[in-house]
C-alpha cells in the first residue's frame, strides 16, 4: 500500500516538473519571495495590474533559470490600507519565511511595509511607490527600483530645457514658467524638484505656482485667469484625473494660451482617461511616463533588447495590449532583482546590499531601456532610471523624447490657438 | 502683484470672467445644496449620504449617454422621479428606522449608507474616472472677452427654477405647510393630525430625487468616479449652514456667497487656500448666527 502511494506521488511529481515548462527542470527547489499588492479595495485595479508584471516577469525568470539556481515563486498578500500592508508584511516574514519582500505600488503603502520588514532585517524591494520620503528614513535594507517624485521634476525640467527650449528658439533662462499643482506628497515632491532645478540649474523664470486640493477643487477660473495675466511659456502642471482635464477644459474656454503644459506620472494628463475624457482635445499635453507606443528596441543594449522584446510579448500574450505603466513598473524591478541575486547568490542582508551597491548598468541595459546605479540609500539613480517624455496625439499617448529612443516625434510646438491642434 | 491696484481694460476684464465665474459655480453649489436643505430643514436628519445620490446621478447620465447616447439634459425627465423612487425606496429600508433615534444614530446609519453606496459604485463601475461628452459641453459663449460655459448656464437656470419651484411649493401649497408644521414641532404635528412618517418619506423623496437631477446636470461638467460625491457633500454643507436650514432661498444665497469666497479667495490668496477661507467663515456663522445668515434666531433648535 505504501509501495504504491510513493509512485503515485513520484509519478505525480514528475508531471507537475514536465507540465512547468521548459528550463525549469533544471531549477533545484524553490526560492519564496512576498509580495504584496493592494488587491481589494480603490487602490486593487492597479495592484493588480503590478501582480500580473510580476508574474509574467516571474515566469521569464524562471524560463531562464530562476533565481540563484531555484525556482522563483511568490507568497502574494493583499495589501489595501497601511495597516494592513504592515501586518501582512509581518505575517509573510514571520509565518512564509520570506527573507525578500517586494511591492507595494502606493505611496501610502510602501511607507508602513517597508518599515515592518526593515525591523525584521528582511530586504524590502519597492518597484513603484514615489514618496521622496521613502528612502530618507536610515532604514539599511529597503531598496527602491523606480525613481521618485523629486526624479520626475528632474526629468520634466531636463525635458524643457534640452527639448522644449531649443525648439521656441529660446535659451532656458528666457522661458518663463508656472507651476499648478495637486498638494499630496506626490504633486509637491515632483513640484519643488522640479522649481528648484529650473531655477537653479537654468534659471527659469518662475511666474506663477498654485497648490490645490484635488478632491475639493471645481474650478480653476481664478488660477487660470491669474496664470493669464503671468503669461508663462510652459505650464508644469501634476494633477489627478478629474482636475486635470477640468483644468485643461477650463483653459481651453478661457483661451488660455501657453506654448506647452508639461505633466509627470500615470494619473491625471498621463493615465488613459484623459485621452478617453477629451479624445483630440487634449491634443500636445506631455506626460513623463515609462515607454509607450514609438519606443524603439535598436536603441538598447543588445541584453536590454533583448528581455524587453521578451518581456513585451510575454505582456502581448497575457494581456492583449502593450504594457501598461504597472506591468512595467513591476516587471523591471522584479528583473533588477534577479539581477541582484544573480550576484549576491544569497538573501543574507549584508551581501545582498553589497551586491546591489556593486551593479552599475548604464541606461538601455534592461526592461524599460532602464539602467542601474543605486545609492548608498538604497535609491536607483535618476539618469540611469531612464524615463520617457510622452504626448498626448489624436488619442494616444506616444513616446516622443528622448528622441533617439523613439520613432514619433513631439508635436504642436508651440501649442498655438486651441482650435488648430490637430 | 495687486491686480486690483491698476485697473486697466485686461482687469476688467479678469474681474469680469471671476464674477461669471462665481455666479457659474454658485448655481451648481445651489442645486446640490438645495436637497440636502430641505432633508436638513424639515427631517433634522444630517444625511451623509447626499453626495453619493450626486454620484449616482452622474452614473445614470454617463451610462444614459454611453448605451443609448441619451443627452443627460433629457436624463433629467427620466432622473427626476427615478430618484424620487430611490429615495422612497432608502426611507423605507434604511432612514425609517432610524428617524426616530438620536442624531448620533442617524449620522452612523447615513454616513454608512454612504460608504456602502461609493463601494457598491466602486465595485459594479470600477474606480475609473468616466465622462460624458455631449455635444453642449464644449459650446462656450462669449460676451466682450468673457467666457461662459453653456452646460454650467443651464445648470445655473435650472438651480434657480428648482430653487423658486421648491420655494413655493413650501411656501403655498397645502403639502408645503405639512411639511413645515411638522419641522416646527413633530409631536404636535401628530396631535393635529398629520402622518409625519408620510411627510418625513416625501421630503427624503423629493430631496433625493433634486439631487439626482443634479448629479445629471453636472455630469457633462466633472469627471465621474465612485468618490465624486465628496468633491461637493462638505460644501454644501457650508451653504446649508449659511443659508439657515431648511431655508430654500437661503441656500441659493449661501451657495453664491461660497463661490465668491472660493472665487476670490482663490485669486487673491491662492487656490490651496479656499477651504480655508470659506470654512473659517462656516465656524464664524455658526458660532455668531446659528441660524445662519438669514435665517430666524432660535430656529436652529427647532425639533431637536
Amino acid at each position: 500500500m505504501r509501495g504504491r502511494a510513493a509512485a503515485l506521488t513520484v509519478a505525480v511529481l514528475i508531471l507537475i516538473a514536465l507540465s512547468s515548462g521548459s528550463g525549469a527542470q533544471s531549477l533545484s527547489g524553490e526560492y519564496k519571495i512576498g509580495v504584496l499588492e493592494p488587491l481589494t479595495g480603490p487602490l486593487a485595479g492597479e495592484g493588480k495590474r503590478h501582480l500580473e508584471g510580476f508574474e509574467i516577469v516571474r515566469d521569464l525568470i524562471n524560463e531562464r533559470g530562476g533565481v540563484m539556481g531555484k525556482r522563483l515563486v511568490f507568497a502574494v498578500a493583499d495589501a489595501p490600507d497601511p495597516t494592513a500592508a504592515a501586518s501582512e508584511a509581518n505575517r509573510l516574514i514571520t509565518r512564509e519565511g520570506v527573507k525578500i519582500i517586494t511591492g507595494t505600488f502606493s505611496s501610502r503603502l510602501c511607507g508602513a511595509a517597508s518599515e515592518a520588514a526593515a525591523r525584521h532585517n528582511v530586504v524590502y524591494w519597492e518597484t513603484s511607490c514615489v514618496d521622496p520620503r521613502f528612502n530618507k528614513r536610515n532604514l539599511k535594507t529597503v531598496y527602491r527600483t523606480e525613481i521618485d517624485a523629486t526624479g520626475f521634476g528632474w526629468y520634466n525640467v531636463e525635458f524643457i530645457a534640452k527639448h522644449l527650449a531649443p525648439r521656441f528658439n529660446m535659451k532656458p533662462n528666457q522661458l518663463k514658467i508656472a507651476f499648478l499643482s495637486e498638494d499630496s506628497s506626490y504633486g509637491q515632491g515632483v513640484t519643488e524638484s522640479a522649481r528648484q532645478r529650473a531655477k537653479q540649474e537654468f534659471g527659469m523664470q518662475e511666474v506663477g505656482l498654485e497648490y490645490y486640493n484635488f478632491q475639493t477643487i471645481n474650478d480653476f477660473t481664478p488660477v487660470i485667469v491669474k496664470f493669464k495675466q503671468a503669461n508663462p511659456d510652459v505650464v508644469h502642471h501634476i494633477g489627478y484625473s478629474n482636475d486635470a482635464p477640468l483644468f485643461w477644459r477650463q483653459s481651453r474656454e478661457q483661451n488660455f494660451l501657453f506654448k506647452a503644459l508639461v505633466h509627470a506620472g500615470a494619473t491625471g494628463y498621463g493615465s488613459a482617461d484623459f485621452g478617453t475624457a477629451l479624445g483630440n482635445d487634449g491634443n500636445g499635453v506631455f506626460a513623463l511616463l515609462e515607454p509607450g507606443p514609438g519606443f524603439r528596441l535598436e536603441a538598447l543594449k543588445p541584453e536590454g533588447q533583448k528581455i524587453e522584446r521578451d518581456f513585451r510579448e510575454a505582456v502581448q500574450k497575457k494581456t492583449g495590449s502593450y504594457p501598461r505603466g504597472g506591468h512595467q513598473l513591476a516587471g523591471a524591478g522584479l528583473w533588477l532583482l534577479k539581477l541582484v541575486l544573480d550576484k549576491a547568490q544569497s538573501d543574507d542582508p549584508e551581501k545582498f546590499q553589497k551586491a546591489v551597491l556593486a551593479l552599475d548598468l548604464p541606461v538601455g541595459s534592461m526592461i524599460n531601456g532602464w539602467g542601474v546605479k543605486f545609492s548608498e540609500t538604497g535609491q536607483n539613480a535618476n539618469d540611469r532610471v531612464q524615463h520617457y517624455m510622452l504626448q498626448w496625439q489624436n488619442g494616444q499617448l506616444v513616446t516622443v523624447w528622448p528622441e533617439e529612443f523613439t520613432t514619433n516625434r513631439a508635436k504642436w510646438i508651440p501649442l498655438g490657438a486651441w482650435d488648430q491642434r490637430k | 502683484m495687486d491686480p486690483a491696484r491698476s485697473l486697466g481694460p485686461a482687469q476688467i476684464e479678469a474681474l469680469a470672467q471671476l464674477a461669471v465665474s462665481t455666479v457659474l459655480l454658485g448655481g451648481i453649489y445651489a442645486l446640490i445644496a438645495v436637497g440636502l436643505t430641505l432633508i436638513f430643514g424639515i427631517m433634522r436628519v444630517v444625511n451623509f449620504a447626499h453626495g453619493e445620490f450626486l454620484m449616482l446621478g452622474m452614473y445614470l447620465a454617463f451610462w444614459a449617454f454611453v448605451l443609448w447616447s441619451v443627452d443627460p439634459y433629457f436624463m433629467l425627465v427620466i432622473a427626476i422621479p427615478l430618484f424620487f423612487l430611490v429615495g422612497l425606496l432608502t426611507y423605507a429600508l434604511v432612514m425609517r428606522g432610524v428617524i426616530s433615534a438620536s442624531h448620533n444614530v442617524q449620522i452612523f446609519t447615513t454616513v454608512g449608507l454612504s460608504t456602502a453606496l461609493q463601494n457598491l459604485a466602486l465595485v459594479l463601475w470600477t474606480g475609473d474616472f468616466r465622462v460624458v461628452r455631449p455635444w453642449h459641453s464644449t459650446v462656450v459663449l462669449r460676451v466682450a472677452g468673457t467666457a461662459f460655459n453653456l452646460s454650467q448656464v443651464v445648470a445655473f437656470l435650472i438651480a434657480v427654477g428648482l430653487t423658486l419651484a421648491l420655494f413655493a411649493f413650501m411656501k403655498w401649497t397645502r403639502t408645503g405647510r405639512i411639511m413645515r408644521a411638522t419641522a416646527q414641532d413633530r409631536e404636535a404635528a401628530t396631535l393635529m393630525g398629520i402622518d409625519t412618517d408620510r411627510v418625513y418619506r416625501f421630503t427624503w423623496a423629493i430631496g433625493i430625487a433634486v439631487v439626482g437631477a443634479a448629479g445629471a446636470l453636472v455630469a457633462p461638467l466633472y469627471a465621474i468616479y465612485p468618490t465624486a460625491g465628496l468633491q461637493f457633500v462638505l460644501l454644501a454643507y457650508v451653504v446649508v449652514v449659511l443659508g439657515g436650514l431648511g431655508d430654500m432661498v437661503g441656500a441659493m444665497l449661501g451657495s453664491l456667497i461660497v463661490a465668491t469666497v472660493e472665487v476670490v479667495g482663490s485669486y487673491f490668496f491662492g487656490a490651496a487656500w479656499k477651504e480655508v477661507l470659506y470654512f473659517l467663515l462656516f465656524i464664524a456663522v455658526l458660532v455668531f448666527r446659528p441660524a445662519g445668515l438669514f435665517g430666524q434666531r432660535g430656529a436652529e433648535t427647532l425639533g431637536a
